[in-house]
């Protein structure tokens, strides 16, 4: 299945586009696709720890707007949106 | 009563009159205008303008969650509160979220003005980043959102 991530505020940076994309096997969970991203920025932007702190410090939402537990499964094709440390106003 | 949008800037701009239009009314007494703009120093930098980036479907279900709160927090007989967020480019100066609130009396409406403003601050997904004279730009680090 394929899990597109939507990237905001500072995570845009992780990409020139808008989103990541990540073609998983199995069901996974939040926590596991936290995993995946840092392996991801691991891969593309060798030693840049804030990238990963970012990740550390997000949380998730679904596609029907609600913030999503670490335990949340994703079982089927769904965009998931990453919302890092927020500062609007 | 409530109005929310999230303002494009390439599209548009936050209007005042808007505001006016939305909140006056013979049932209340008192209003109060928040207006925040682009200030032009941070942390020692010089700064010249701030990209805003928002996620405009929770950013308008948060408005509306914080509105639903602030009904239940300080059961007013009558309110109106209109908020405008910006998204995207905005110049040193330029007004970045307006907050306009009438209630019936003056205490109440400077309360629910600084109520909205600290709520959005902890729990509305909006991220700044600032751009600085010597052509540098960053994300300001922010605070975990807030859920509950």
């Amino acid at each position: 299945m394929k899990i597109k991530l939507e990237l905001f505020g500072a995570s845009r940076d992780f990409s020139n586009k808008d989103f990541l994309e990540f073609d998983i096997k199995e069901k996974i969970e939040i926590k596991d696709l936290r995993k995946k991203i840092i392996n991801y920025l691991d891969k593309n932007f060798k030693e840049n720890d804030n990238f990963k702190k970012i990740v550390e410090n997000s949380v998730f939402c679904s596609e029907d707007n609600n913030i999503i537990e670490d335990n949340y499964k994703i079982v089927k094709n769904q965009k998931i949106g990453i919302i890092p440390p927020i500062g609007g106003g | 009563m409530l109005h929310t949008k999230v303002i494009d800037i390439k599209k548009e701009k936050i209007e005042f009159s808007n505001a006016e239009k939305f909140i006056t009314s013979c049932k209340y007494g008192a209003s109060i205008y928040f207006v925040g703009t682009v200030r032009d120093l941070n942390n020692n930098k010089k700064v010249i303008g701030m990209t805003y980036d928002s996620h405009d479907s929770m950013v308008i279900k948060s408005f509306k969650e914080i509105y639903q709160n602030s009904l239940k927090k300080f059961k007013f007989d009558n309110q109106a509160v209109f908020i405008e967020h910006i998204k995207g480019h905005v110049l040193l100066g330029e007004v970045s979220i307006l907050i306009a609130v009438a209630c019936k009396h003056r205490d109440q409406a400077y309360e629910l003005s600084r109520f909205f403003i600290e709520e959005i601050k902890k729990k509305t997904p909006i991220w700044k980043k600032e751009h600085y004279e010597n052509e540098d730009s960053e994300w300001l680090e922010g605070n975990p959102i807030q859920t509950k």
